[in-house]
């Protein structure tokens, strides 16, 4: 009988066969001892692995949930959210709120729960519950991993404190120790009101002044299409002047005077009620002349 | 006392011996040391032949005959591929059980658990690895075999039911790599099994379908209860069901032998208990030994696949309210997504595979052909060779190449950092990224090769897209890499092109990239970078 072409793969010889098996075994040997060896240094890398990604899916989360309130770098908004990019935060929180477990469970509760009170609250808006067990939309995952991003600011927060390189963190009126921070210099609350160079941009105030944190900008404001806490502005340069004053005044208004008009279904102070002491009238009519603009850019 | 006589006369030296050879014999089921050593030297067994006598003592040797036909011990008759089916899924029970130590089959546990094996457990990830690796290996093994028994025309009579059962080992064989699939609950496992069981709900009449669905994943959608449900099918029915059917299928083929050369055997010829005494071939030793070596070897194969080529995947966390782009299944079930594409759920997903699994099963009965051998089965090999070709080209419309592309910005930044797995930016890594802007219309070069080969892939694939379609033009695109966090790099990728009409439109898109994570494709080199020489781990101590 013709032979195929794959016949070499026919082993006869019991000799060769044992031999072949020997060597297939002291190869195999010798391959699970060498990733013994290694084994170690693979589980830490999987570890930092795993604690990484949930750091990258932290930040995915930060950036469409928080970041309106708690700012961009973390640095947090005044009169809407604090800053969790701070050395404060890191340094000195737990012990002024009087939490005794570790900041990773303060932030995962806090980000779980949000904060269920808004009496004596100094904040445009409350906290938002987030995890699923309490009707938020968060999944715990998803708690864990932005719990470990905020977490992820120790290394650069622990550097504040300096001239050029300030705590963020804004002392409210009713902190609790708030001298004893200040004492020892972990926050430079001067630092948060700037000395103004010039009349700033609206498109600057709008993000520093917190606005965004309440106001949308892309979405119009619809009988089904509300903004949660402040009402939605993309369609402002219509809506505005329906109030019984012309659109300018209206918008004035009700920047440096919030609870001069209510819109149906807010509540009254909620908004911050100081923005004309933050901004100077040059800079709040561009703020209003910017909001009215129906073609206004960012 | 009187002691018998014969063991009075005894040395004590002769004793012990002979106590020793009583239990070598009780543990080889009936072989005496000096039986071994006439084996070894290759010696004829004495008469009555004491290796027989296992077959008959041994539980585990009683199921296999005690000798085969000469012809059929030649490796290159059946590539020993039905007795590596038959050890993939022993090595499956072994891996699949010590998995079963950490893992939980709920949703809020399974993905933890997984990351947990994977970096807290020695060996875990290797377990991992060889379980999800054997699986894969024993869908390609049992196709194997099914297309050697079809090629040597082993189904005609008298193995009609044999091949029957065959067909029903390759069913569940199927269904339980797919049933594992979902175990590890990320995002491809998620929707791999999504649309793999939403096919049943295509079964007619609606009512059969829905219920089907329904009791597939215990709840509209796949959630706890599905989980739990495929865990249990993985780890218990399917196996239960395959363990059974395999020894119905093994006692078919120790019952008829195994089909010699087609030269050598007619059709319906009982060449199996006629095998002429110059031409056995003993299992003791000669065929043990050849099978264990084989086995041996193979194995080595597999620790060293596992070892340096083959890296079980872990996405994201299953996420029913997000679909990744480009969900595939696993590639055995490519032919099936592709015919998908093609035809609607109820005909592709339904109709035909069940069609062409009646077919495969009858294909003995329907096979009328008298002669085994090749050249008289033209037909039939050149029947199966063409189904073996619509298989790969189906198979081919399943990845993601065929019909399924998006929008051009979306594709550009999927080739280069895909939403889910690895991609070529994640596998280059943190530290070979620049902070930087880089837009596309500039040529950017940095210090970084292997940035610049990104680059340079980021623009070309712009251009092949503007080649490509036609509401594509004159495109370009901006990198932007930030630092967002320490450690924690921001990469957004953005797209800009002018639509037919001439308006200007953007994409953009937002990655983050860790300093320690590492990403890695399933298949291809493993990475060994997280191997750091003692001086470095002194150093840092
Ligand atoms: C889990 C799956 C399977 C296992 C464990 C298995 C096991 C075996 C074993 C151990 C043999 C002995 C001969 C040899 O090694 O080739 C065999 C023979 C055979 N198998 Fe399978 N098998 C499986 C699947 C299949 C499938 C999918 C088919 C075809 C559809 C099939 C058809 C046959 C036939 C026809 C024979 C007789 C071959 C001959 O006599 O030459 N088996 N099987």
């Amino acid at each position: 009988m013709k032979r195929p072409w794959y016949n070499f793969l026919y082993v006869r010889a019991p000799i060769l066969k044992i031999g072949l098996g020997i060597g297939a075994l002291l190869l195999t040997i010798g391959l699970l001892l060498f990733l013994g060896v290694v084994e170690e240094s693979r589980m830490e890398a999987q570890t930092a692995n795993w604690d990484g990604r949930a750091v990258e899916k932290g930040a995915e989360i930060y950036a469409n949930n928080c970041y309106n309130c708690h700012g961009m770098d973390g640095k947090g908004l005044p009169g809407v959210a604090p800053a969790l990019h701070s050395n404060y935060f890191f340094t000195q929180r737990l012990a002024d709120v009087g939490w005794s477990g570790s900041l990773k469970d303060y932030i995962a509760l806090t980000v779980a729960a949000g904060r269920p009170s808004n009496v004596n609250m100094q904040w445009a808006q409350m906290m938002p519950t987030w995890s699923n067990r309490f009707g938020g939309p968060l999944r715990d995952d998803q708690v864990n991993a932005v719990t470990a991003y905020v977490l992820n600011w120790e290394k650069s927060a622990l550097t504040q404190g300096t001239e050029d390189n300030p705590d963020p963190w804004q002392f409210f009126a009713n902190a609790p120790t708030r001298a004893v921070a200040g004492a020892e210099g972990t926050a430079a609350e001067a630092a948060v009101v700037a000395e103004p160079t010039g009349p700033r941009q609206p498109q600057e105030l709008f993000v520093s002044m917190g606005c965004g944190g309440c106001h949308n900008l892309d979405q119009p404001q619809a009988a089904d299409n509300r903004g949660p806490v402040g009402p939605n502005m993309a369609n402002l340069h219509e809506t505005a002047g329906t109030h019984g004053e012309d659109a300018e005044t209206y918008v004035h208004t009700s920047i440096v005077n919030p609870n001069a008009y209510v819109s149906e279904g807010y509540m009254a102070g909620i908004m911050p009620q100081n923005f004309a002491e933050k901004m100077s009238e040059e800079e709040i009519d561009g703020l209003v002349a910017w909001l009215l603009d129906p073609n206004r850019v960012r | 006392m009187a002691v018998q006589p014969e063991i009075e006369k005894k040395s004590v030296v002769q004793t012990v011996l002979d106590v020793a050879d009583d239990v070598f014999t009780r543990i080889t089921a009936g072989i005496p040391a000096g039986e071994v050593r006439r084996m070894i030297r290759g010696e004829a067994p004495g008469r009555p032949n004491p290796r027989l006598k296992p077959h008959s003592e041994a539980f585990l040797l009683h199921i296999k005959p005690t000798y085969y036909h000469e012809s059929v011990t030649k490796f290159t008759h059946t590539f020993r591929l039905g007795l590596l089916s038959t050890y993939l899924f022993f090595v499956e029970t072994i891996t699949g059980l010590i998995l079963m130590i950490w893992y939980a089959p709920t949703p809020e546990r399974a993905y933890v658990d997984m990351i947990r094996l994977l970096s807290n457990v020695p060996f875990g990830q290797f377990m991992r690895d060889m379980h999800r690796l054997g699986a894969e290996l024993m869908v390609l093994i049992v196709t194997a075999h099914m297309v050697r028994t079809y090629l040597t025309g082993s189904y005609k009579a008298p193995r009609q039911f044999t091949w029957f059962t065959g067909v029903i080992l390759l069913v569940v064989t199927l269904f339980l790599s797919f049933s594992g699939y979902l175990l590890p609950w990320d995002q491809l496992a998620f929707w791999a099994v999504t649309i793999g069981t939403s096919m049943a709900e295509a079964v007619p009449p609606a009512i059969v379908g829905e219920t089907v669905n329904l009791l597939a994943r215990g709840a509209p959608d796949i959630g706890a209860n599905g989980l739990l449900r495929f865990y249990l099918l993985h780890v218990l029915f399917l196996p239960l069901i395959l363990f059974l059917f395999f020894f119905v299928h093994y006692y078919k083929v120790v019952h008829f032998g195994i089909s010699l050369p087609s030269d050598e055997e007619e059709v319906g010829q009982d060449t199996a208990n006629k095998v002429p005494a110059d031409r056995r071939v003993y299992f003791l030793p000669d065929v043990m030994i050849d099978e264990a070596s084989f086995l041996i070897g193979f194995t080595a194969l597999m620790v060293f696949l596992t070892a340096f080529f083959f890296s079980a995947p872990l996405e994201s966390i299953a996420n029913p309210q997000s679909t990744p782009l480009h969900t595939v299944a696993p590639w055995y079930f490519y032919w099936l997504q592709g015919l998908l594409k093609i035809a609607d759920k109820m005909i592709a997903g339904v109709i035909l595979p069940g069609v062409l699994l009646v077919l495969l099963m009858a294909i003995p009965y329907l096979d009328r052909n008298p002669s085994r051998r090749a050249r008289d089965r033209r037909v039939a090999i050149i029947s199966g060779l063409v189904a073996g070709i619509v298989m790969v080209i189906w198979s081919w419309m399943g990845t993601p190449y065929y019909a399924v592309q998006g929008a051009p910005a979306v594709e550009v930044v999927q080739k280069l950092m895909p939403e889910e797995g690895a991609g070529h930016v994640r596998e280059l890594g943190y530290a070979n990224l620049p902070l930087g802007v880089y837009d596309t219309r500039e040529h950017p070069v940095t210090e970084n090769e292997e940035f610049n080969h990104i680059l340079h892939q980021f623009e070309g694939h712009i251009a092949h897209f503007e080649e490509e379609d036609p509401s594509f033009n004159t495109p370009y695109g901006v990198l932007t890499v930030s630092q967002e966090q320490p450690s924690l790099k921001r990469l957004t990728w953005e797209i800009h092109w002018l639509s037919p009409e001439g308006v200007e439109d953007t994409f953009k898109r937002t990655f983050f990239l860790h300093e320690n994570s590492l990403y890695w494709e399933q298949y291809g080199l493993r990475d060994f970078s997280f191997i750091r020489p003692a001086a470095d781990l002194a150093a840092e101590e």
